[in-house]
This record gives structure tokens, C-alpha cells and sequence, in this order.
């Protein structure tokens, strides 16, 4: 409860948590035993990452406990060291009678009680603790009314409360759980509902039109860019609203080539850099390589490449197909490499192409920064 | 004789789909779905290459890799993933896999890429040239190793024009070496990958939820 040292215990003897709190709270009588020693296992298993398998005869554990529990009383008193005795028997027959009867796992001790269905072990261990809690609180009210000498009234008042609180304890505990559980369960379903819809926009669009589709590259285009988005969306690569990297405007514009022109461009990112004026002349710049390259290598895949280091943004764009010689372009090409080029210029960046027929094409647009 | 290649994915038809590829080329000794049952059969049939799913329940690949690294230390693990984000990339690597491939794939170049394993060699998919260079990149060399925590400048531009797109032949030509030179200095980056403790590594690997 306080460090969860009993707990940890309880798991690795294989006994139930309870029998192990009762065992400190019944030592705490001798001379506050029971607290140092609960405060020596919480210091001695204060880094313990606990992992245990428990798979032990309860009872033959619980009897072994109880046997050393006796032994190390004897021991003592053997020593001279005898506590009240009439202390210890009360607060272990409190302690361990509360244990017994109240199981976190069974409906509440009269149900337990009255149910045909109960094993006959819980059936005895139920009837065992309450005796013991009676007469605990029988032992405890003598004392008490001993030592105090208090009236017969508030001895009465303060014993039906702690029977309430005995039987009603755990229910009430379990209650709260309860709500707990409902609350994270609900949280749980609002994000499977959101999860759903995105699913439904995405995915399950995509799948109605890969089957109505008898085109298998248009199929293949279709799934490939739907694996994109999808990855995008599980890792947060593609930020909800507003593109605010260059890295990520890339991505986006190669997402639009492959849907396009149905051709994949495989994108790696080294580094990144803010959008501004600048960087967006070249991620336009690095579309326009995209669709010449889309339009005229005949490549099936293109490669898109961006770095940034600490004075220089440059980005790739790279494909293995039919080539060209730089120096005799047709004029169409000729036109989309201009642009290409006055975009870069306007911002004080550079392109460079490196092309021969035969050897495939890559466009470099460097940017000083 | 051929080279013996053994098949962990936890996807069934995937499974069967790069069975069907590669069942001409190679030898394939087995397959398995799981990890506990990858563990147990790779020891047993002690295959030349392993061709491993990342993302799998019960500790993935990394698992399978760190199961028989000290039973079967020649087992060559070549990575095969839907999911080529760092994390897993890197994670898998450090692990002990030889190389990365994503699941989209060509078939030759999975079986080219096996064949490059099985040789010793690594191999280096576009994606995880990117992700070395972005983890080693404003390097600082720590005391201890300044060699191991570091790339040479060669090795950073054969990992540039790899990132590119460019194949290994394509990449000796440009840089006027030979493919053996590439792939020696393939090889030496993951060395350094696998075994620098560069403090930047390191916290590069933590932003991105590795480690």
C-alpha cells in the first residue's frame, strides 16, 4: 500500500498480498519490528524491476510464512525479548482475520459465504479469519476498555464501525476500480472511433477502388500510395495541419508525382529545414524535376534526394532512365529545365544536371544558406 | 551448392509470396511464423541467410537475432520490413542484421541482395544510407574511439550517392572506384554503426524512440 514492498513479496512468495501486510502490521507490536522491516525490504528492493512468475501452492506458502512468523516469536521470547503478548495476538488475529476475509477477487465475504458455488477452501479460510477478527476485536476491546476505561457506548460505536468498514472495505475499493476501468475504457473506444474514421477515409476507400480497378498498375499505384499516407499517418511523419518542413513538402509533392504520372519516388531526407520563402522555390523547383522526369526518362522509379547541412540545402532528384545530352535538349525539355533553373536563380540557388543518353538524368538544386 | 535461406514473417501470405520468388534461386530450409519457432529451427538448420520481418509480436526480429547470435555466429540476418522508419532500422542493425530492405522490393534485387549478404558484404537500401548519414551527421568524435565515431568522407559520399538511388556499380563508377572498394566501405559503416557508442548516435537514436 505505502511502497508496495508487501506486494512484491506477496508475488514472489506466491501468497496472497494481504497475509503478508497482516504479517508486518502484527510485528510492527514487537517494538516496531515490523516497520523496520518493512522498511529493509523497501530499500532492498527499491531498484528490483519485479517480473515474477508466481506459480506456488498458496496454502503450502502461506504455512511456511506463518511457521517462520512463529518461529522468529519463539525466538524471541527464547531471547527474553517477549512483547506483549496480549498485543500481538490481537493485532495478528486483527490483521489476519481482515486478510482472510476479504478477497479482492470474490464478490464480498457474504456472498462468498452464502454462494453453493464457492470451493470449500474459501468456504473454511472465510469462517477461520472471521473467528480470528472477532476475536481480535474482542481481545482489543478488553484492553481498550482496560486501559481507558472507556464507556460502553463508544466502545459499541467504534466496534460496529470497524465491522463496517471490514466488510464494505473492499467493496467500496473495488467500486472506485471500477470507475477507473469504465473511464479508460471509454477514452479507448473515442480512439478506436477516430482510428475507424480515419481508416474509412483512407484505407478503406482505397481497397473499394483497387477492386473496381482492372488496371494492376493503377492497382499497384494505388496501394503504394495509400502505404505511403497510411505510414505517414501511424509514425507523424505528415503533420495534421500546415506543412511547416521542407522535408515534409517534399514528400507531399512526391506523393502528388506518384498519383499522377503512377510512378514511385522512393524519398530519403538527410537533415531538415523550415519552409520559407526560399526553401518552397525549391521544393517547386524539385516538382518540376519530378514531372520532367515522370514524363520523359521512361524510368519506372525515380529517387528524390534532400540535404541539409549547416550552410547548404540541396535535393536530388534522380532517375535511371533513357538519359539525355544537356547540351542538345528538344525544346520542350528545354522549357521545363528553364523553369526549373529561373526558380533556383530567383532565390540565389543553382541547378546542376548531369545527363547522358543511355545513363539516366539527375537534377541537383543546391541553395546556399 | 546453393545458398540455404531461411524465412521469419509473421504475414503467412507474404511469406508464401517471397517463398514463390525465391525457391528458384535459392534453397529455402524452412520458414517460420513466430519468434520462438524462428529461434529454435535456425539453430537447428544452421541456414547461410536469414531473411527477417522487423515488426513482429514477442520482441520482432531483434529477438530472433539476439536468440541465435551466440549458438550460430555465421547466420547472416538481412532485414525485410513494411516499416522503414529509423528506429526500427537502426535498432535492427545494432542488433546484428547485415542489412535492410523494404518489402516493396523488386524480386532481383532481393535475391541480388541476398547473394551480397551471403558474400559478406552489406547491404544498404536508400532509406538506411539516409538514416546513417543523419545519425552520424555533425559528428564530434568521442575520446575513447574518434575513428569508430566517425565517417571518412569517402564513406559519406558513397552513402550520399547510395541515398540517391544509385546502385553499387553505378556508385564505383562515379566515384572512379571499384565495387569492391564500395562495398568495403559499405561494410565499414556498419561496423561503426554497430559498435560506436558516439554520444550523438546515441541521443540521435533516443529522439527517435530507439534504444
Amino acid at each position: 500500500m505505502i511502497a508496495g514492498v508487501a506486494g512484491g513479496i506477496a508475488d514472489s512468495l506466491g501468497v496472497r498480498d494481504g497475509y503478508v501486510r497482516a504479517s508486518f502490521l502484527t510485528l510492527v507490536t514487537v517494538w516496531g519490528l515490523g516497520g523496520v522491516l518493512y522498511l529493509a525490504f523497501w530499500l532492498a528492493t527499491l531498484e528490483r524491476v519485479d517480473d515474477v512468475e508466481v506459480e506456488m501452492v498458496e496454502s503450502r506458502r502461506a504455512m511456511g510464512l506463518g511457521m517462520a512468523f512463529i518461529g522468529l516469536l519463539l525466538l524471541m521470547g527464547a531471547l527474553g525479548m517477549w512483547p506483549s503478548a496480549v498485543l500481538v495476538l490481537t493485532a495478528g488475529a486483527l490483521s489476519f482475520g481482515t486478510a482472510a476475509i476479504t478477497d479482492p477477487s470474490s464478490p464480498g465475504p457474504f456472498a462468498t459465504l452464502m454462494s453453493p458455488g464457492v470451493e470449500k477452501v474459501s468456504r473454511v479460510r472465510l469462517i477461520l479469519g472471521g473467528l480470528l477478527l472477532v476475536g481480535g476485536i474482542v481481545m482489543f476491546a478488553t484492553v481498550v476498555g482496560q486501559v481507558f476505561e472507556f464507556g460502553i457506548v463508544f466502545l459499541a460505536v467504534f466496534l460496529t464501525g470497524l465491522g463496517i468498514l471490514i466488510a464494505f472495505g473492499p467493496w467500496v475499493r473495488r467500486l472506485l476500480a471500477d470507475l477507473g476501468r469504465e473511464r479508460s475504457e471509454r477514452i479507448r473506444q473515442e480512439e478506436r472511433a477516430e482510428v475507424a474514421a480515419h481508416l474509412h477515409d483512407s484505407v478503406l476507400q482505397t481497397l473499394a477502388l483497387i477492386q473496381r480497378s482492372d488496371d494492376p498498375q493503377r492497382m499497384a499505384m494505388l496501394a503504394r500510395h495509400q502505404e505511403t499516407e497510411l505510414r505517414d499517418w501511424l509514425y507523424g511523419n505528415m503533420p495534421l495541419d500546415g506543412v511547416d518542413r521542407v522535408s515534409t513538402a517534399l514528400r507531399q509533392a512526391a506523393a502528388r508525382i506518384e498519383e499522377d504520372f503512377q510512378i514511385p519516388v522512393d524519398v530519403v531526407t538527410v537533415g531538415d529545414h523550415a519552409v520559407d520563402d526560399r526553401s518552397r522555390a525549391v521544393v517547386g523547383a524539385a516538382s518540376e524535376a519530378m514531372v520532367n522526369a515522370a514524363k520523359h526518362s521512361g524510368a519506372e522509379r525515380m529517387s528524390l534526394y534532400l540535404e541539409v547541412t549547416d550552410d547548404r540545402l540541396e535535393v536530388y532528384v534522380t532517375d535511371q532512365g533513357k538519359g539525355f545530352d544537356p547540351d542538345s535538349v528538344p525544346g520542350d525539355r528545354k522549357g521545363i529545365r528553364e523553369s526549373i533553373r529561373s526558380r533556383m536563380q530567383r532565390v540565389g540557388g543553382s541547378v546542376d544536371i548531369e545527363s547522358e543518353p543511355g545513363e539516366g538524368t539527375e537534377i541537383l538544386m543546391g541553395l546556399p544558406l | 551448392m546453393s545458398v540455404a535461406v531461411y524465412l521469419v514473417d509473421d504475414h503467412r501470405l507474404f511469406l508464401s509470396g517471397v517463398r514463390a520468388e525465391l525457391s528458384e534461386d535459392f534453397r529455402i530450409v524452412g520458414a517460420a511464423y513466430d519468434v520462438d519457432t524462428a529461434i529454435e529451427e535456425i539453430r537447428g538448420y544452421d541456414p547461410d541467410v536469414v531473411l527477417i520481418d522487423v515488426h513482429m509480436p514477442e520482441g520482432g526480429g531483434i529477438a530472433v537475432v539476439q536468440g541465435v547470435a551466440e549458438t550460430n555466429p555465421d547466420v547472416k540476418f538481412l532485414a525485410l520490413s513494411v516499416s522503414d522508419q529509423a528506429e526500427d532500422v537502426i535498432a535492427m542493425i545494432r542488433a546484428g542484421a547485415r542489412g535492410y530492405v523494404t518489402k516493396t522490393i523488386e524480386p532481383e534485387e532481393l535475391a541480388d541482395a541476398i547473394r551480397r549478404i551471403n558474400a559478406g558484404d552489406a547491404v544498404f537500401s536508400p532509406r538506411l544510407a539516409g538514416f546513417v548519414l543523419d545519425a552520424f551527421a555533425g559528428a564530434i568524435p568521442s575520446e575513447d574511439d574518434p575513428e569508430l565515431d566517425q565517417l571518412t568522407s569517402r564513406e559519406k559520399d558513397v552513402l550520399r550517392l547510395i541515398a540517391r538511388g544509385f546502385a553499387y556499380k553505378q556508385v564505383a563508377r562515379k566515384l572512379s572506384i571499384s565495387v569492391k572498394t564500395v562495398e568495403t566501405h559499405v561494410s565499414s559503416v556498419l561496423r561503426k554503426l554497430q559498435l560506436s557508442n558516439r554520444h550523438e548516435l546515441a541521443r540521435w537514436a533516443s529522439k527517435r524512440r530507439i534504444v
